[in-house]
């Protein structure tokens, strides 16, 4: 305390300076409009510096929320999206109560593999949020597998990078079908079996799920066609294929859980074997 | 405290309001004579009642002829800078006089007249004006307003004997 007085007195004449200096500037502020409104708008210049600069630091701290907001939004969106591919390949149905019994639920991976044969993911969701095995799982621009089995809080996933897992598939231009099985090499080459040698496919052309399979809805996009041949022995393509993104440098996915799976699977058993 | 400093107060504040606020000489230059009190109040009187003077004489002198807070400003920093105007002006010397007249150099006194009322002026008018657009009337008004108020004081302190 002292001290402090001690300063005080030993600065006591730029101490009285700037309070007076502080208050003849009110003076000024309170007797002159137009004083008043120049000194406002540097106050005001100043403040928003200071605001806009405060703003930007808790901004920073606020990406986290933001980020969890943005991929919500994101599952809403991925919600449309996927019906909205649907009726695009069937515009007749836009108008018709078409019933869509897939809803998306967001996760994160939080371990991937592609070096394997036989590669497996895990999510960061589980039993709590509703998922199943043999649900379909998505990203943002292709598919990352099946549900295999599940924990309370994570769930295992076969990838799509497994050699055993075949995804039914098609064309945007045909409906014929095949099945997607990927080559065991690069991440993002894949290879197509099983399409009728007399459907109407080109290079180039998109493939897109199938929506044959209870695991994932028609219509969301894959990749390219890359090769293409007309197997003349069995009567079949064979279609090499390059995806659109690399299911190896995934974080956001979408596990998409399909209300009729126990209903179809109910109707499949009843089929004589 | 004397009180030849209070005569001198309120007799140089009303000299400006009452007569130098209402000159206006060539249209709009209105000498400053209240800055004599910087001189009258010896250098060698304590600085921390010159700067609650000068805050008051400012702040008389915007009062009383309803301006806005310039003169206050103007004022009251030239009275707080006051110290530095004498070093500059007079020197850091054991000839540091102990007031304005009891000085004899006349070119020292001149120039710490010139600072002083350089220092008032320039503070004055870029409070009055407050723009950065006006810069070149700000300047222009200084000189002017600091050639008058020069003459005006020199011309007050010749009736002033040079030694006391």
């Amino acid at each position: 305390m002292q001290r402090i007085l001690n300063a005080l007195l030993q600065f006591k004449n730029t101490v009285l300076y700037l309070f007076l200096l502080l208050l003849s500037l009110l003076f000024i502020y309170n007797q002159s409009p137009f004083h008043g409104f120049s000194l406002e708008k540097y106050g005001f210049y100043f403040s928003s510096k200071l605001f806009s600069t405060s703003k930007n630091i808790s901004a920073y701290f606020n990406l986290k929320d933001v980020n969890k907001k943005l991929t919500e939004e994101n599952e809403q969106l991925k919600n449309f999206e996927l019906k909205e591919n649907d009726i695009l390949l069937y515009p007749e149905a836009l108008n018709q109560k078409k019933r869509f019994p897939f809803r998306v639920v967001k996760a994160h991976v939080i371990k991937n593999s592609f070096q394997n044969q036989r590669n497996f993911l895990i999510l960061d969701v589980g039993e709590k949020d509703g998922i199943q095995p043999e649900m379909g799982v998505i990203s943002a621009n292709g598919i990352l597998g099946i549900v295999h089995s599940v924990s309370e809080n994570y769930a295992n996933v076969i990838s799509i990078l497994h050699q055993d897992l075949k995804v039914n598939v098609r064309t945007t231009s045909s409906p014929a079908f095949g099945s997607l099985l990927w080559s065991g090499q690069s991440p993002t080459e894949f290879h197509i079996e099983d399409v009728v040698s007399n459907a109407k496919i080109a290079i180039g052309d998109t493939v897109i799920t199938g929506g044959m399979s209870s695991y994932f809805p028609l219509g969301i996009p894959l990749g390219k066609i890359t090769q293409l041949k007309k197997n003349e022995g069995s009567g079949y393509y064979a279609i090499d294929l390059s995806l659109f993104s690399d299911p190896s440098q995934v974080y956001n996915a979408y596990v998409i859980e399909n209300k009729d799976f126990k209903e179809l699977q109910s109707l499949l058993k009843k089929l004589p074997q | 405290m004397k009180p030849s400093y209070f005569i001198s107060f309120l007799l140089l504040v009303l000299l400006q309001v009452v007569l130098f606020n209402h000159l206006h000489l060539f249209g709009a230059i209105n000498p400053m004579l209240y800055l004599l009190f910087f001189v009258f109040y010896r250098f060698e009187s304590d600085q921390t009642l010159l700067i609650a003077f000068s805050f008051l004489l400012g702040f008389s002198v915007d009062f009383l002829s309803q301006t806005g807070g310039a003169h206050t400003i103007a004022t009251l920093t030239t009275g707080f800078l006051r110290p530095l105007l004498i070093r500059n002006a007079f020197g850091i010397t054991v000839e540091t006089p102990q007031s304005f007249f009891s000085d004899s150099r006349i070119l020292n006194k001149v120039f710490f007249l010139i600072l002083l009322v350089f220092v008032h002026h320039l503070l004055y008018f870029i409070l009055a004006y407050f723009s950065w657009e006006s810069l070149i009337l700000i300047l222009k008004n200084t000189f002017l307003t600091l050639i008058f108020s020069l003459l005006l004081m020199g011309v007050t302190l010749s009736f002033y004997p040079s030694k006391k």
